[in-house]
């Protein structure tokens, strides 16, 4: 059967960080990690291209997976592999969509990533396989994936046997007993001595370890971002009050502060009032451009990024998080400061 | 339900003097208000739903209902109260901050909403020029509270379908004393929640007759997160204090129920939940049901008074709307307990339905969320269909992997 392998740059040997803006492009032959996983997939199978985009151009760039899944698509493949993408968040992402899209296109698809990886929440209903943290496991992590791989292409769906992590979607059905019902009858098996019953299986949250310090902020430029849903007053990109599915960038950079009645915060979950009349309070504006001034940080960012933290999922606020990083990271800024509402 | 010259019941029909209905909003903040029968099965949809109100009364003037606001701001729960089970007064219009919701009679969403099972008398609105918002809101939760209790007057004179008696504590003696803590939403003007008339925000969490709950001591001022929110209506039938009566004398002994608030800031929500945990321990309960209202914010003050229960050792069982996302892959709660894990699901916000186009609509032009005419078929996520994820439990709605 046929298989083709997305990666990124890196693993396809097409230059390091510097080169992770440039685009989509595939090669008819297996390339990188896809070497050994041909081998590892056996004589029946065949991995008839490699896919491959930098990691910020496939995160950043709004339909750039449309375009990686053009490329996918041209080889007629029977089944997509994304990865390992080991814990790199941007990687992870990549091949999330990837896969997802693929899967939405019809073709059954499979990625392979650390459960840490913020990418896992971004798959939809592609199956994810465990990898290892970092490349060093990637002789494990190939194992894993070509074993997962080779089941799928049998058709037959993976569970948590063949590696499978993530979470299995949730769907919504009715009960037959409504909700106070069954919560009465929740607290009588608690009662009873079930210790564990429930409904709704605890959430695993990711702990982030904070960036080290910076040694001298007075040589950084520093990049505003905020989730108190503040946009130019006509509300030009139509940011939603709630459950906010992307985020914007505006330009601040001409600015010493921000004039009352320019600016308006769709937040749906506050009184908006007192934001509204100075707007300087949810983007402090005015008080980063006197420590600009006194020489206290280096610069600010020429644009800041917004979005509405109002029954956002978790899902799309760490997604935000992985793509606000990378494009931080590509302007030269070095620090962020986020401000909640 | 019908729209006619006197108020009347007779046979199982409601008929509502419209002059004399719409003199309940007689304010200045008013310019005019515009009544309809909305009933089960109609291809109606009833766009930006603010609060709904089941008619209900202990006698001529009110008797004492609706404490704090049509009867004087005192504890009620005792003697007869009169519900017209089945129908409903439900205000519908803009409102700053008012979130869109929508109840559709018919079609896939009517089972997902306690108001499309009801027979409504609903409530469009003019604010008077100039009027500020804040006293729009009140004129219409005056109104609709007075009209509720006038509607079931109609009622004090016909013989009762079902009469439901007061539990008998003896009954249960001996069972383990299970309660209901129920967090208000207290978040300021057009997302607060009145107790006996009052706001409830900057209150300290207190014990409530069940029966006082029943004669519409809780009242909603709450018009954020259209699926997550609880309407006067609901608290009037309290679902969990419902389930638990259902169950007194059975396998347990319906102890009674907490209200607490929900306060914005983090440290204030810990004072608050351990506070409640606290009120819990001195009433003797073994066990306790917490509900929320709203959001991601509110499931913090849920987890808090969980974890703070169990360590007090006393049993909790939570009610969570899960936020999964589209597919239904993403982490369920934004902010779960540490040491409590029994929790019963309501549904997923974010999962998709498709609703039919309509033949009329009330409470606007729009569909605001989706900028769509209101009777267009649209699609829309639960968190839009009003009540659809009951945080209070009334919803047969669960999310299942």
């Amino acid at each position: 059967m046929k298989v083709v392998h997305y990666i990124n740059q890196f693993f396809a040997g097409v230059g390091g960080e510097d080169s992770a803006a440039s685009g989509p492009a595939s090669a008819p032959e297996p390339k990188g990690p896809g070497r050994k996983l041909a081998g590892l997939l056996g004589p029946t199978h065949q991995i008839v291209a490699t896919v491959w985009c930098g990691d910020d151009y496939a995160v950043a760039n709004e339909g750039a997976v449309d375009e990686i899944l053009a490329l996918i698509q041209a080889a007629e493949p029977d089944l997509v592999v994304a990865g390992p993408a080991f814990t790199s968040g941007r990687y992870g992402l990549a091949c999330a969509r990837v896969v997802a899209a693929a899967t939405a296109a019809g073709i059954p698809a499979i990625a392979a990533m650390h459960p840490d990886n913020p990418g896992l929440d971004e798959a939809g209903t592609a199956p994810v396989v465990a990898s290892g943290e970092v490349a060093r496991s990637m002789g494990a992590s190939l194992d894993t994936l070509a074993g997962a791989a080779k089941t799928m292409l049998l058709g037959v769906d993976l569970t948590g046997d063949d590696g499978r992590i993530g979470r299995l979607p949730r769907r919504s059905v009715f009960d037959e007993r409504n909700a106070a019902t069954r919560a009465v009858n929740l607290v009588l098996a608690r009662l009873a001595g079930d210790r564990e019953a429930t409904e709704i299986p605890l959430p695993r949250f990711d702990q982030v370890t904070p960036a080290a310090p910076i040694a001298d902020p007075s040589l950084v430029t520093v990049a505003f971002v905020t989730e108190g849903g503040l946009v130019p007053d006509a509300n030009p990109g139509g940011l939603e009050s709630a459950r906010a599915t992307r985020w914007l960038r505006y330009p601040i950079g001409d600015l010493p502060g921000l004039e009352a009645g320019e600016w308006r915060s769709v937040h749906g979950g506050f009184s908006t009032v007192a934001a509204n009349a100075d707007p300087n309070r949810i983007l402090p504006l005015d008080a980063a451009r006197q420590l600009e001034g006194e020489g206290r940080i280096g610069a600010l960012m020429a644009e800041y990024f917004v979005t509405t933290g109002n029954g956002t999922s978790v899902a799309n606020a760490r997604r935000f998080g992985v793509e606000w990083a990378a494009d931080i990271r590509r302007s030269g800024a070095r620090a962020a400061i986020l401000t909640s509402t | 339900m019908e729209l006619g010259e006197r108020t009347t019941l007779a046979g199982g029909l409601l008929t509502v003097a419209k002059d004399e209905a719409e003199g309940f909003f007689a304010d200045a903040a008013l310019r005019s208000v515009t009544l309809s029968v909305a009933a089960p099965g109609e291809s109606v949809r009833i766009v930006k739903v603010l609060d709904a109100v089941e008619p209900r009364t202990k006698g001529p003037g009110g008797g004492g209902i609706f404490p704090g606001f049509v009867g004087p701001a005192e504890a009620q729960g005792k003697g007869t109260t009169h519900i017209l089970r089945g129908a409903a007064v439900v205000v519908a219009g803009y409102l700053p901050r008012a979130q869109e919701a929508v109840i559709d009679m018919s079609g896939p969403a009517a089972e997902l909403s306690p108001m499309a099972q009801t027979v409504n008398l609903v409530v469009e609105f003019e604010p008077a020029d100039g009027a500020a918002w804040e006293d729009v809101d009140i004129a219409l939760r005056l109104g609709s509270l007075r009209l509720a209790a006038h509607l079931a007057e109609a009622g004090l004179d016909v013989a009762a379908d079902v009469v439901e008696e007061p539990l008998d504590p003896e009954a249960a003696a001996g069972m383990p004393r299970v309660a209901a803590l129920t967090n208000l939403q207290t978040q300021g003007p057009f997302k607060d929640v009145f107790v006996h008339g009052r706001s409830f925000n900057g209150e300290q969490p207190m014990v409530i007759d069940p029966g006082d709950i029943d004669d519409g001591a809780v009242v909603s001022g709450q018009f954020g997160h259209p699926s997550l929110k609880n309407p006067t209506w609901v608290h009037q039938n309290h679902p969990v204090a419902a389930a638990l009566r259902a169950r007194h004398g059975v396998d347990l002994c319906f102890a009674g129920v907490v209200i607490s608030p929900e306060p914005v800031a983090m440290a204030t929500k810990e004072e608050i939940s351990a506070a409640a945990a606290r009120v819990c321990a001195e009433a003797g309960f073994d066990a306790v049901i917490v509900t929320k209202e709203g959001g991601g914010n509110a499931d913090a003050d849920m987890a808090l008074a969980m974890d703070a229960l169990e360590g007090l050792g006393i049993t909790a069982v939570g009610l969570f709307a899960e936020m999964s996302g589209l597919d239904g892959t993403g982490p369920p709660i934004v902010v779960p307990p540490e040491r409590a894990i029994a929790m019963v699901s309501t549904g997923n916000y974010d999962h998709r339905l498709t609703l039919p186009a309509v033949d009329r609509a009330y409470g606007g032009e729009r569909v605001a969320l989706v900028d769509r005419p209101a009777t267009d078929e649209m699609e829309l996520p639960t968190a839009v269909i009003y009540c659809a994820l009951s945080c209070l439990g009334w919803g047969r709605l669960r999310a299942l992997a």
